[in-house]
Formats: C-alpha cells, sequence, structure tokens
C-alpha cells in the first residue's frame, strides 16, 4: 500500500521539525535549568587538517584561583604591614568541581605546612632548595594547569606540523604539545610532559612528568611526582574557550578531581604578550644572605 | 489554509531553523592568504596551507666554523679542495674537542667534563665550507671599533672586572654573575649564535606569526607577520620586540626596544643606536640559511652580516625543556663559597 | 700543521668558566657508589657516596653537563640508578666542599658513562667517535 501524506500533514510535520531544530540552537530556550553549557552550539573555525584553530592571545579571569583553588575570602596576603592593599588577594569561589579538593586526611598537613612556609626561602643547601617557600614566589616555571589560571595571558601557536606551543608570559615559560605521540616523558620537567589529541573539537592534552616541587596556588596545595593531568580545551564561541582539568595523584588525593572555568580571547588592537622575566625580581630574595657585606 | 501555503510555511520554517546556526557562530579573525596556491605550486620551497614559507620543525645550528676568519687562513672565504677542508675541520675539531687532557691542569678544569655531553655537530665545518661564519664585510671579521665615550668605556671595563671577579670564583652578588649564569637570557637573545650545547630552535608557524623558540632559556620570539608597530619606545624587553615579514621565500625580522642593561645587546653595543635584522632562508627540505645583520655607529665601523646554516633534526630528536633559574645551584656555590674563602682568609 | 688562531662561534659571555669553581690545584679521583642523579638544567648532578679507609661515608656532589644532550641520544632517568658503582676523575670546589667536576666518569671496568647512544638507533650519532 502507498502512503499518501496530504499537503497538510507534510506542513505540519515540517513546521514543528522546523521548531525542534530551533529549540536545540537558540539559547536558554525550554534548556535553562539543565544546561551546563551556557553558550549556544558553536562550530569554530577550522585548519587546514579540519581541527579546530584554537590560535590566539588567551586568559582567565579566574586569576584569584592562583590564589586559591578553593572558596576563599579576601586576604590580607604576606607581610601586610608592608604591602597594605598591594599585597592582599581577592576573594573567590573554588574552580574545584564539588568544591573541596579531595585530599587523603594525611596529606592535609603538608599543604598546611606547605601555606605557613610559602615566604621561606633558603637555598644554602642544595638537598633542601625546593623544600619551603611558593615556586611562583621563586619565579619557577609554575606547571601545569597552575600556568593557565595565573594573571597572565598565554598564546596558543598552532600550525601544520605535529606541534602546538603555548607560551606563558609569566617568565616566559613554554610547552610544546605532542600531537597523537605515545612516547614517554624522558624525565621530569617545569612544565611538563604534553601529548595531545583531538575529541571531535575538544583538544585533550595528557600532562605527565611534571616536576613535583610545583605548586597549584598560594594556599600551598601540592601535588607528589605521580600527578597526570588531562586537559580539555573546547572552543565555545570566538571568544571563549572551556577549559577542563582532571587531576590525578593516588598518593596525595583520596579520587581524582577538576577544575574548570573559561578561557577569554584577549581583543585589544595589537595586543601580544609582555615580558615577565621576573628572575632578577627574585635574585635579592634568594640569594642576598651570600652577598658581600662590604660591597655596595 | 490551501495546502500549498502549509507546505512554504513548512519548507520557510526549515529553511529558517537551518540558518539559525550560522547566524549565531560568530567568525573568530580569519588570517588572508597572502599567496595563490599556484603561486605556492610554483616554488620549490614548501609552503604552510595559509601560504606561508614552511620554516616549521626543530633546526639544529651547531658548526665549529669560527665566527670570524682566522687571521692565518690569509683572506681565504671558502675552502676549494676536500683536503682543505679536513685539513681545516680536523684542526678546528682538535681544539675544540673536550677530551684531550694536555695542557696541564688550568687548561684541564675548564674543559668541564667529556666531549658526549656536548653537541658533536659543533666539531663539523658548515657544508659550504666556508672560513668564517661572517660573511660580510669580504674579510670575514667584525669592523673595528669606534672609538668609545668614556661612558661606554666604563660600563666595558666594569663587565670585564665582574668576569676577572667570576674567574676568580670571588663574585660579590647574583647581580655579578653575567646574564646567562644568572639564568636571564642565553642561546634566546639574538642574534643566534652556535654554542657548545643544546643548540635546537623549535620554529612554530600558526596564520599571521612565526614562533621561534631556542632550547635556552625556552623564551620563545613571537612574531607578528601583520604589520602592526611595535610596542611602544618605553617598553624594553630582554628580547627585544620583533616584527617580521615575507620577502619572497624569505622571513626577514626587525627587532627593537631592547633593554639598555650590559649584555643584552650584542657585544656591549649602544643600546639606542644598536640595530639587528635577521633573515631564515628555507634553502631545501634540510636547511635554513639564518643571516643577521647587525649595525651600530657608535660601535662599530660599519654593519656586518654572518650566515648560519641551521640543519633539520631527525624527528625522533626533540628540543627538551631547559629550565635553568629553577634548579640553579652554581649561583649559591659559587657565592658561599667565596664568602666561605674569604672568611678563612684565604682570599680577600 | 697549521696552527690557527681560532675565534670559535661560542659566545662571548661565560656560559660557566669551570675553573670558577673548581680547583686546579685540587684533582680527585675516586670510587664510589651512586645514590641519585638529578636530571636538571642547567647541570646535572650525581651524588656518589665515597666509603673512606677508615670507614666513614663521603656524601659528594658531581658536577656534569647538560642532561638535554643525553635525552636526545636516547638516555633516560633510567639510565643511572641509584646504586650503580663508578670512578670519578675531577677536580674540587675551590671552597673545600664535597663537589667536583665529574671531568671523566667511568664505569670500574673503564668504560665511560653515557657514551655512545642508549639505543642502537637513536639518531644522534656521536660524530666525534
Amino acid at each position: 500500500m502507498r502512503m499518501r501524506f496530504g499537503a497538510t500533514t507534510i506542513g505540519l510535520i515540517a513546521a514543528a521539525v522546523a521548531v525542534i531544530i530551533c529549540l536545540a540552537v537558540l539559547p536558554g530556550v525550554g534548556q535553562q535549568a539543565r544546561n551546563t553549557n551556557p553558550f549556544p552550539a558553536y562550530r569554530p573555525p577550522r585548519m587546514a587538517d579540519g581541527h579546530p584553530d584554537l590560535n590566539g592571545i588567551w586568559q582567565a579571569l579566574v586569576f584569584s584561583a592562583n590564589w586559591d583553588l578553593q572558596d576563599h575570602d579576601a586576604q590580607p596576603g604576606p607581610r601586610p604591614e608592608i604591602m597594605g592593599a598591594y599585597g592582599a588577594g581577592p576573594a573567590g569561589q573554588s574552580i574545584v568541581e564539588g568544591g573541596e579538593i579531595p585530599y587523603k586526611p594525611e596529606a592535609l598537613a603538608k599543604k598546611k605546612a606547605n601555606f605557613e612556609k610559602r615566604m621561606t626561602v633558603d637555598v644554602s643547601d642544595d638537598k633542601k632548595w625546593h623544600a619551603t617557600g611558593d615556586p611562583e614566589l621563586k619565579c619557577y616555571m609554575p606547571g601545569v594547569p597552575r600556568a593557565t589560571y595565573m594573571p597572565f595571558p598565554f598564546q596558543i601557536v598552532q600550525g601544520s606540523s605535529p606541534y602546538i606551543l603555548m607560551a606563558y608570559e609569566f617568565t616566559s615559560a613554554t610547552r610544546t604539545i605532542r600531537m597523537n605521540s605515545t612516547q614517554e616523558s624522558p624525565t621530569d620537567s617545569w612544565m611538563g610532559w604534553s601529548r595531545g589529541r583531538w575529541e571531535g573539537d575538544t583538544l585533550v592534552v595528557d600532562v605527565t612528568g611534571l616536576r613535583e616541587e610545583t605548586w597549584f596556588d598560594r594556599a600551598g596545595d601540592y601535588h607528589s611526582d605521580a600527578l597526570h593531568v588531562v586537559e580539555r580545551y573546547t572552543p565555545v564561541s570566538p571568544y571563549h574557550m572551556m577549559y577542563e582539568a582532571t587531576i590525578e595523584d593516588p598518593n596525595v588525593y583520596t579520587r581524582p578531581w577538576k577544575i574548570s572555568f573559561p578561557l577569554y580571547r584577549r581583543m585589544e588592537k595589537n595586543v601580544q604578550l609582555l615580558e615577565f622575566k621576573c628572575v632578577p625580581f627574585t635574585e635579592d630574595m634568594l640569594y642576598g644572605r651570600f652577598r658581600k657585606q662590604s660591597s655596595n | 489554509m490551501s495546502h500549498r501555503l502549509w507546505i512554504s510555511t513548512g519548507v520557510l520554517a526549515i529553511a529558517i531553523a537551518a540558518a539559525v546556526p550560522s547566524i549565531i557562530t560568530g567568525q573568530a579573525p580569519a588570517p588572508a592568504a597572502k599567496r595563490t596556491a599556484a603561486a605556492n605550486k610554483k616554488s620549490a620551497v614548501p609552503h604552510t596551507p595559509w601560504g606561508d614559507p614552511d620554516l616549521q620543525g626543530v633546526w639544529n645550528d651547531a658548526t665549529s666554523t669560527p665566527l670570524q676568519r682566522p687571521t692565518t687562513i690569509g683572506q681565504k672565504d671558502v675552502l676549494s679542495t676536500e683536503n682543505e677542508a679536513e685539513g681545516f675541520e680536523e684542526q678546528l675539531a682538535n681544539d675544540l674537542n673536550r677530551d684531550r687532557r694536555d695542557g696541564g691542569a688550568e687548561v684541564d678544569v675548564n674543559r668541564a667534563y667529556n666531549e658526549h655531553w656536548m653537541d658533536s655537530r659543533r666539531l663539523k665545518i658548515t657544508a659550504d665550507r666556508r672560513t668564517s661564519l661572517i660573511v660580510d664585510p669580504p674579510d670575514g671579521r667584525i669592523p673595528p671599533l669606534v672609538p668609545l665615550s668614556p661612558e661606554r668605556q666604563k660600563i666595558r671595563a666594569d663587565q670585564a672586572a665582574s668576569a676577572a671577579r667570576f674567574n676568580a670564583g670571588l663574585p660579590l652578588y647574583a647581580q655579578d654573575f653575567s646574564l646567562p649564569v644568572r639564568c636571564i637570557i642565553r642561546t634566546d637573545s639574538p642574534p643566534y649564535l652556535p654554542t657548545i650545547y643544546n643548540n635546537d630552535f623549535q620554529i612554530f608557524q600558526g596564520p599571521g606569526y612565526v614562533t621561534i623558540v631556542p632550547e635556552m632559556i625556552h623564551s620563545p620570539r613571537i612574531i607578528p607577520l601583520d604589520g602592526r608597530p611595535h610596542i611602544g619606545k618605553n617598553l624594553k624587553q630582554w628580547l627585544g620586540d620583533t616584527r617580521g615579514h615575507f620577502e619572497g621565500e624569505t622571513l626577514v625580522i626587525e627587532t627593537t626596544n631592547f633593554r639598555t642593561d650590559p649584555g643584552v645587546v650584542y657585544q656591549g653595543a649602544n643600546p639606542a643606536t644598536y640595530k639587528i635584522t635577521e633573515r631564515f632562508t628555507r634553502v631545501d627540505a634540510d636547511t635554513i640559511n639564518y643571516e643577521f645583520t647587525v649595525e651600530d655607529p657608535m660601535t662599530w665601523t660599519k654593519p656586518w652580516t654572518a650566515r648560519i646554516p641551521w640543519t633539520k633534526i631527525d624527528p625522533k630528536e626533540q628540543q627538551y625543556e631547559y629550565a635553568c633559574h629553577e634548579d640553579n645551584y652554581d649561583i649559591v656555590h659559587l657565592l658561599s663559597g667565596a664568602r666561605l674563602r674569604e672568611k678563612k682568609g684565604e682570599v680577600k | 700543521m697549521v696552527v690557527l688562531v681560532i675565534l670559535a662561534a661560542v659566545p662571548v659571555f661565560a656560559h660557566h668558566a669551570f675553573a670558577s669553581e673548581f680547583d686546579a690545584n685540587k684533582p680527585v679521583k675516586f670510587k664510589g657508589t651512586v645514590t641519585k642523579m638529578e636530571w636538571i638544567n642547567p647541570h646535572a648532578w650525581i651524588h656518589v657516596n665515597v666509603k673512606k679507609p677508615d670507614g666513614t661515608v663521603e656524601e659528594w656532589m658531581i658536577e656534569a653537563g647538560t642532561p638535554n644532550t643525553l635525552l636526545r641520544r636516547g638516555f633516560t632517568k633510567q639510565s643511572l640508578l641509584p646504586g650503580t658503582e663508578v670512578v670519578v676523575d675531577g677536580y674540587q670546589s675551590k671552597d673545600g666542599s664535597l663537589r667536583a667536576n665529574g671531568r671523566d666518569i667511568t664505569l670500574p671496568n673503564g668504560q665511560t658513562l653515557f657514551l655512545g647512544n642508549a639505543v642502537p638507533d637513536a639518531p644522534y650519532q656521536d660524530k666525534s667517535k
């Protein structure tokens, strides 16, 4: 039996399909309560290989997370008697999914010790160079994911080679994302060993081989040499990229945990990374005790 | 309603619905293709998909060919025979080899450690057998200095005094060391010159940018190609500020806005009048010719130019992270060692 | 043989003149056991325990080159493990501390440490040999 649809039926079905399509793409309509992604569906411009073009200068606005990943009030900061409001830190809401970092109870003591000694710098003994003091304070490369939410821009240079460059303004730190690589990290490094691949329009970066001395923030949040980070970069508008990092370290946490926040494209005309070579800002702090006393 | 109207309404609705996503999807800044695909095809140089000459990859610049032509070779700019070239190369390799144990203890200490910690490619002369990296002036040597002002002479004298204290192991404070020892700049400061190890540069390109990352000390030069002006003249950087453009197949870059600290611009030149232009030309699958011209009428009687071939390295070799300041124990050893020796009365 | 006046391409700055830190008048040569190797820049450090005739143990730190050169030849942090016996030939630190540069580091059988490539097909061939 041949099916026949009357004109009216065809029109009604078409209109219904159209409404469904509109509901799917228009923001918020009928979906506000459930939708965790506030952006409408977006198809980013592509590189010649068909993958999204992530080139550009990006920066996080949740830089208060560099003070403390978790919920925190505004604070006077270290040495308020000298620094006043200059040295104070803003309040911030946790960028950790679920709010809290799932430390093992015995691992929390080290976080507390880190924080208490965040300004204690002692390089007189090689064995204790990294025992105390926030590495950021000393102008050491911040590692991953901290580099992403520091209050400095970074630039992604993506071309037609098997490598993507991420260049951070803070201490001119760089990291190379080795695309579709199976090579293991031959040794530890401050910015880690990054291997990338595409999952749809998301750049997934697997980071291992991170130096255990890096911290996640100025609150003393830390990890061991077993740290494994998986980042996800997803363009969600011409001006935003969603960033997510899953952090895993069975020595320190009871389970993996996640942070997420948007990255914003810097749009100023002729914007570029400038230099923040902070080594000269730390030399007196690190080495002043070894200065020849009779010298000026 | 008539059946035709229903169909039209439905089809129109679908058409609108299909258009909605592209209305919402904006366009991020799109690069302009500078060359036609046809023009690129004619050239022997590979090009990126967006039309720029392709310089991407990891490149090594190690060589034993000296910057300046040795005085004993006379005016010979290129060695004409295999034998000549071999002899020249052999002599250089012998002089540079770190496994030699002759010359006494003073010389031996400075050889530091075995040859295999070094880049062995630095024992080879350039493939074109030149006797110097400098190609202009024709005598292959840095032009003479102009008379320096008393202020400039004092800066040089101060630097020499710092170096003498360093060599004696008696630095006064951290800032008494050279910029490389302090881990502020090393090979990443232009002009790029071959050194004893880690002679590699990774070039990344994206639409509108070329970025050069030397291994030591990991600082990128991110070079916009869109013709934007340099940063304001009151902004000064350790690596300056670079702008580039392609002239045919050659990337030409100019760098300004250098800091005025001693040791930033090349060989104690005068930052205010110093100019450096660098050129990168991919000459074949495995070679980039890197050329730099340096000029400063307050320092040299004329500009001078050097050319250094960069060779593509095996993809299995890579550039690795070179953190420097993070584990720079030597600074503490040298400073605390000096203070200890002074305390013990061994030195003043 | 023509003696060339070599004006090498090595830049003017003193990367690290070893004579600034280590004393030509204090050569050392001893056998010890590796306790740790720090694969760091600007210099790798090999920690060696040296047993003295009286039975006490001295902890020495031996300064070596950049590990990046080794990584490119296929060596990794697994290539020198604690417990390995080595012979160190070098010069001691000017201030008398238990530090020396590793002028020549060998295994007891005379084989030089980190010579050649870690794996036969490692791309970087040491052309000086």
